[in-house]
């Protein structure tokens, strides 16, 4: 039955919500540059560092360039998308939400100002060519930059002469943005929309047939482990104050928030759910700052590093606490991932266990629409599945539980609807 | 418009599944194209849809139409019959006419040329 919650909440202008994003990049900006300064860090070195790195998975900014490049990077990164969908004018939807935050969480390792750019070119040229408005396409062109590594990879790999670097990542990096559409789209038909990260699933496609062709040409592209293992308390605090903040926002917006919540615990979450508009952007806002500190706290109790890939994976749940996921739908999953992890005896505190754990929420809907137990059976599923695939197309996705997700959810809904009697 | 004619397609098989499935089992489409628009008329007879439902899907059809989401998730439309799009419906849709009449839901939606 497709229902949706009357909700009366202040009316919010879209400048209003614009307004609300952007405290994330801001803050981000400030933390940045303060941090910096205090640490006595050189931050155009930082963001150099950052712009050279060939930035395949596990690439952590804030190892290659100390925190505060890595906050500035993100920042820019954050504020660039905004203006993007300022100057499109853009209705802030649930999804556009979790683009916002999916981008500048993988600011923290792998994306960064410069090798995204090629993919939003791609787009702009396939706007062109079919004539239609490139605001149609911004958003998948903003999820696609996960496959911003390899616009890095290849300009500053080493495979090529210098200046003709740049000329062969720009042009790979526009070709991907030029036909990431039409595949994005063609992909969901293999997950029914079970699982949240299409993107992450195409840009897996794409990124194993982009290494396959390489291999060809002798160019071996293989996953790197560059991490930071300090424990920066500050990140953590700053990250606990702006969930906070999220939350008293959407009570501010509607201040029967709390008591309603209950209600975006109904929803399955598979694509398209869009709590900004089924239950309001209050208690979107209030779920989307739950998640966040849920997610925070599910990895310090892991004795997890919040480093750079961690704070995608928080980030990235943040975001689609806007457009899917929630506490009910998410748990199962992470309890299949946990007791994987202790069933193959995986280290609880490794940052690739954790991102696993944080990231296998990509697959929420499959517990949300199928109960408990399958999303356990997923979460297990997930696990294995993860660990396996980002060598074949050796780190160039960013979204490797997306790739990994969308296959979970490809193999399992079939077998699952072949065990269902009745209509 | 690139594949109008299949997202046409997916919006009516999408509505098709989920009348049959939550509503009704007698369904007429009629679907009208010119150069600026195209309109689908939809009686879903003898409805068993309560009024606070129907205001409730009036409303969200003619919330505003979204082009980034039907660019990206059009081919999810009439995918499955377990869960429903009709947010993605919504999304497709510039607006929309939701009224009962003689116990039978009719609906026309437009979805304009213009980008």
């Amino acid at each position: 039955m497709i229902y949706s919650n009357t909700y009366e909440e202040k009316e919010l202008q879209k400048e209003g919500k614009q307004l609300i994003l952007s405290v994330f990049p801001l803050v981000f900006m400030v933390f940045g540059i303060a941090y910096g300064l205090a640490n006595q860090e050189v931050l155009s070195e930082g963001l150099i560092a950052i712009f050279y790195s060939p930035t395949t998975l596990l690439t952590d900014f804030l190892k290659v360039g100390g925190v505060g490049a890595t906050f500035i990077n993100a920042a820019l990164v954050g504020l660039f998308n905004i203006y993007l969908l300022r100057r499109f004018e853009m209705r802030i939807n649930g999804l556009l939400i979790a683009a916002i935050f999916t981008v500048i969480g993988f600011s923290f390792f792998g994306k960064n100002i410069l090798n995204i750019l090629p993919i939003y070119l791609g787009g702009y040229l396939y706007a062109r060519w079919q004539g239609i408005a490139m605001k149609n396409i911004i958003l998948i062109i903003m999820f696609s930059t996960a496959l911003a590594p390899i616009v890095s990879e290849i300009t500053f790999g080493g495979y090529f002469d210098r200046g003709f670097n740049y000329f062969m990542g720009i042009l790979i990096g526009t070709l991907i943005g030029f036909i990431i559409v039409p595949l994005s789209s063609h992909m969901l038909k293999f997950h029914d929309g079970y699982n949240l990260y299409n993107i992450g699933f195409t840009a897996g496609i794409v990124g194993t047939v982009f290494t396959s062709l390489l291999r060809n040409f002798k160019i071996n592209i293989t996953p790197v482990n560059i991490l930071d293992t300090n424990q920066h308390i500050t990140i953590i605090v700053m990250l606990y104050l702006l969930f906070t903040y999220l939350i008293v926002m959407g009570y501010k917006i509607n201040d029967r928030g709390f008591k309603e919540y209950k209600n975006i615990l109904k929803y399955r979450g598979r694509t398209i759910t869009d709590f900004t508009e089924l239950v309001g952007y209050g208690i979107t806002f209030m779920n989307m700052g739950i998640m966040g500190i849920l997610s925070t706290s599910l990895v310090l109790s892991l004795g997890g590093i919040v480093n750079g890939p961690v704070i995608a994976g928080i980030l990235t749940i943040v975001g689609f606490g806007a457009f899917g996921k929630h506490p009910k739908n998410c748990l199962p999953i992470v309890i299949g991932v946990l007791f994987g992890g202790f069933i193959f005896g995986y280290d609880f505190t490794s940052t690739g266990f954790i991102i696993s754990v944080l990231f296998s929420t990509t697959i929420a809907p499959i517990a949300g629409s199928f109960g408990p137990i399958i999303g356990i059976l997923a979460g297990v599923l997930h696990l294995t599945l993860v660990t396996n695939v980002g060598v074949i197309h050796g780190g160039i996705n960013l979204y490797n539980n997306g790739f990994a997700g969308g296959l979970v959810a490809g193999f399992l809904i079939p077998i699952i609807d072949a065990f269902k009697k009745g209509e | 418009m690139r594949h109008e004619v299949k997202k046409i397609s997916r919006m009516v098989d999408e509505l098709t599944t989920l009348f049959l499935k939550e509503d009704t089992n007698e369904l007429d489409f009629k679907i009208v194209i010119t150069k600026e628009k195209c309109i689908i008329k939809i009686v879903d007879y003898h409805t068993n849809f309560d009024d606070a439902y129907i205001e409730q899907l009036s409303k969200r059809l003619n919330s505003q139409r979204q082009r980034e989401i039907e660019e990206y998730y059009w081919q999810l439309a009439g995918e499955t019959d377990e869960d429903d799009e009709i947010t993605l419906i919504c999304a497709m849709v510039d607006s929309a006419i939701v009224e009962k009449k003689d116990g039978n839901l009719v609906l026309e939606l437009t979805r304009l040329y213009t980008s």
